[in-house]
């Protein structure tokens, strides 16, 4: 499988290295001086860290789509490829005789924040006005008061790894129908669609009717004591939802006074806010005396989910995540891979993000 | 059934719960798949009995299992077990998100299942994973966002870093799954193998922070919860509107920056030394964040928005649940469709977040009663008479 990326966003870039890792030969497409995201910080050693995360089992080649025989060249190399990935907006891709639907041999990706069909202007989103637009962010943290800004999410470019898994899927599926008969697909992929398709459980229940919509911040919540809680070395988060969790939680705890004076069943049958706020407020004193890997995992033995809010530092040095291998190494160089372990054709990263134009020679 | 899309001939059986499995199913079936899931009145998805008495017409349940199949089998029944492995034989894929140990005591494990169906593809959703150190560990979404190292990365200044909203997660996991099944589908196709995909929740949840993992790796700088900030960006954040409204606004350059402070009609910004240009605005964030509140307080989101965005800012309003659901742009654009039950039942859900041509699978079914393809699947597929399926309903072994 060849596939084309002149994507330049961290969606298209994102959806392009799911497929390299499955062992696609990708061709990225760099505009001359290197692609935005070499640019983007932050740096280490001179380079972009998000551009070789991004960027790993590529080759580069640098064409100026704006000179005609660069574009040339960018037909020679659309003959021989399945498939082309693409970020840009409509009227960008229109201009450089890229046009959605205008390849019908291949599979073309085209990843905007709203659609092909959205209003033009509106295909300048970023990935802040993505989360925005499409809910989570109005919605984020749990429990926020009305006076506190809607949230973007953990770190810079949550809407964009959804949008690039949906990518890969529809791409994947596409090549896979495409081996079988031939034909090509145009791939329409909406960020802001991504988003509410991921909220259906929740979000789809209003829209059907069977729950009320609302202007509240708190309307995506479930109620319950569920939150994060500072700790002795950290934070824990705590989801508490029925009385076996009640329990274990209690004996862990050492069945302080104030605990027995709740109902049993008080989480199913008599979760009032009053009651939440004053578990928290005695929980609150417990807990931040408790190392977070010692209580979690005395939480787990006793059936409780609670569990480390960990950072990156934590995940670094995880024992499961180092079991499963999902920092893989390269040169000394530890990258995050995949969640899913395969057992006959497993993600693998052999090439570290290519330097400009480094495969320029092969492509010509 | 004949189907169309990309995935049109792949025959997948989910024996799956809740969220993160149904979702995996729900977006093959939206690819063109045939979903068979197996249910049983003895062993229900819990989505079938919250907020409803009718398992039938459950809210949650219909929201997510759209497009997908419904065959009732004892699982608990030697009997009922026999059938499986036959509807087994007859699949290209199986997916799981049961308990640790749940497949392997329903003799499932990938062994036994290849061994009915070799070239199989069996994919399983488990907190950790299926095995390690800590696979017999079970939680639910929240916790996957706070052990993957996201939640860390979400709370307002100064607070205990609070997560994202407690229901984002499970669908993200059941995403990553459809994608690694459909890899593994193209390995079988190239080479006649199947494997078994061992998925992490928590990992799949890492992932959507990856950058930050990998940057923390060479760098050593612990990245942190920010808030809206952005190491690049000035504005960049949500700022109050008139009616408890909020607008997200991200500038990246001057043009932008210009094209901005214009369309607020906010020249004292423009002439404010702290903000004269990117980098100064970068390092006075937290005062040009106040500044910019001051002046999109009396706006109205949407109109703010909509001049923003005609002068090439990137901005959009904050959308609460009332919003998406009546916005007519994204009923126009597509994002919402109507599908029909077998009671004929029209019911807005939501869509995928693609569009396809020429080959787009129809979306048009709505979420199965239970056992509404019993008759398919015994019949039509297994051979079975009717004579021979009443009598399996009777006995509850299709139950």
């Amino acid at each position: 499988m060849v596939i084309i990326e002149t994507a330049e966003r961290v969606c298209g870039e994102y959806a392009v290295r799911l497929l390299a890792d499955f062992g696609a030969e990708v061709i990225k497409v760099e505009r001359p001086g290197g692609a935005p995201t070499r640019a983007m910080g932050p740096f280490h050693e001179g380079q972009s860290t998000l551009f070789r995360y991004l960027n790993s089992n590529k080759k580069s080649v640098l064409l100026d789509l704006d000179r005609a025989d660069d574009r040339a060249l960018l037909d020679r190399l659309l003959a021989r490829a399945d498939a082309l990935i693409d970020d840009h907006r409509p009227d960008w891709a229109a201009a450089h005789s890229l046009a959605h639907g205008s390849l019908p041999d291949l599979v073309h990706c085209a990843i905007t924040p709203f659609g092909q069909a959205a209003p033009s202007h509106w295909q300048i989103a970023r990935p802040i006005n993505v989360m925005n637009a499409g809910g989570w962010a109005w919605h984020t943290p749990s429990e926020t008061p009305a006076d506190k800004p809607p949230l973007q999410g953990a770190g810079r470019f949550m809407s964009d790894y959804e949008a690039g898994i949906e990518a890969a899927l529809c791409v994947a599926a596409s090549l896979f129908a495409r081996r079988r008969t031939g034909k090509g697909q145009a791939i329409d992929i909406s960020e802001v669609a991504v988003q509410l398709s991921r909220a259906d459980a929740v979000l789809g229940r209003m829209l059907a009717g069977d729950a009320d919509p609302g202007p509240e911040r708190t309307r995506y919540d479930m109620g319950g004591p569920g939150a994060a809680f500072a700790c002795a070395d950290g934070h824990v988060y705590l989801l508490m939802t029925t009385r076996a969790h009640w329990r274990g939680l209690c004996a862990l705890m050492g069945d302080p006074d104030w605990a027995t004076a709740f109902p049993d069943d008080w989480l199913e049958y008599h979760c009032t806010p009053d009651r939440v706020a004053e578990f928290r407020d005695h929980f609150r004193l417990w807990i931040v005396h408790q190392p977070k890997d010692a209580v979690s995992d005395a939480a787990q033995r006793a059936g409780v989910p609670l569990v480390q809010v960990n950072t990156a530092a934590d995940i670094a040095n995880h024992r499961q995540y180092a079991y499963r291998g999902y920092f893989q190494s390269l040169d000394g160089i530890a990258y995050p891979t995949a969640p899913y372990r395969m057992s006959a054709s497993p993600v693998r990263i052999h090439a570290h993000a290519p330097a400009p134009g480094a495969h320029q020679g092969e492509a010509a | 059934m004949n189907r169309t899309g990309p995935l049109a001939g792949i025959r997948v059986l989910e024996i799956t719960k809740v969220w993160a499995g149904p979702y995996t199913g729900k977006l093959l079936a939206f690819l063109g798949a045939e979903v068979i899931k197996v249910e049983s009145r003895a062993n229900l998805d819990e989505m079938r009995a919250y907020g409803g008495v009718d398992i039938d017409s459950a809210p949650y349940f219909r929201s997510i299992n759209q497009q997908v199949l419904s065959v009732q089998v004892d699982m608990k029944s030697d009997e009922g077990m026999a059938y499986l492995r036959r509807m087994i034989a007859m699949s290209d894929v199986l997916i799981d998100n049961l308990r640790p140990g749940a497949m392997e005591r329903s003799g499932l494990s990938y062994d036994a299942v290849r061994a009915i169906r070799p070239g199989i593809i069996q994919l399983s959703i488990k907190m950790y994973g299926t095995d390690g150190p800590l696979g017999y560990q079970t939680g639910y979404a929240p916790c996957f966002a706070a052990l993957g190292g996201l939640n860390a990365l979400v709370g307002h200044d100064g607070e205990t870093p609070a997560g994202i909203n407690i229901r984002y997660g499970d669908s993200t996991v059941g995403a990553s799954a459809a994608l690694a099944i459909v890899a593994a589908l193209h390995h079988r196709e190239t080479t006649g193998e199947g494997q078994f995909i061992d998925l992490s929740a928590v990992e799949t949840l890492s992932t959507m922070i990856g950058d930050s993992l990998f940057a923390y790796g060479l760098t050593g700088d612990l990245p942190r919860a920010q808030a809206n900030a952005h190491a690049d960006m000035a504005p960049h954040g949500c700022y109050p509107c008139i009616d408890g409204q909020w607008i997200s606004i991200a500038v990246a350059n001057d043009d932008e920056w210009t094209a901005l402070v214009k369309t607020l009609r906010a020249s004292a910004l423009g002439q404010d030394a702290q903000f004269a240009d990117h980098a100064s605005r970068v390092d006075h964030s937290a005062e040009l964040d106040a500044a910019i509140a001051a002046i999109t307080i009396t706006h109205d989101a949407d109109t703010l928005s909509e001049a923003l965005l005609m002068a090439s800012v990137p901005a959009y309003k904050s959308q609460s649940s009332l919003d998406l659901i009546g916005s007519e742009a994204l009923w126009s654009l597509g994002a919402y469709r109507l599908v029909t039950d077998a009671r004929g039942d029209v019911r807005p859900v939501i869509g995928p977040g693609w569009r396809m041509a020429p080959d787009e699978a129809p979306i048009e079914k709505g979420a199965p009663l239970l056992g509404e393809h019993n008759a398919y699947v015994y019949g039509d597929l297994l051979g079975l008479d009717e004579a021979e399926l009443a009598d399996l309903v009777a006995r509850r072994i299709a139950y």
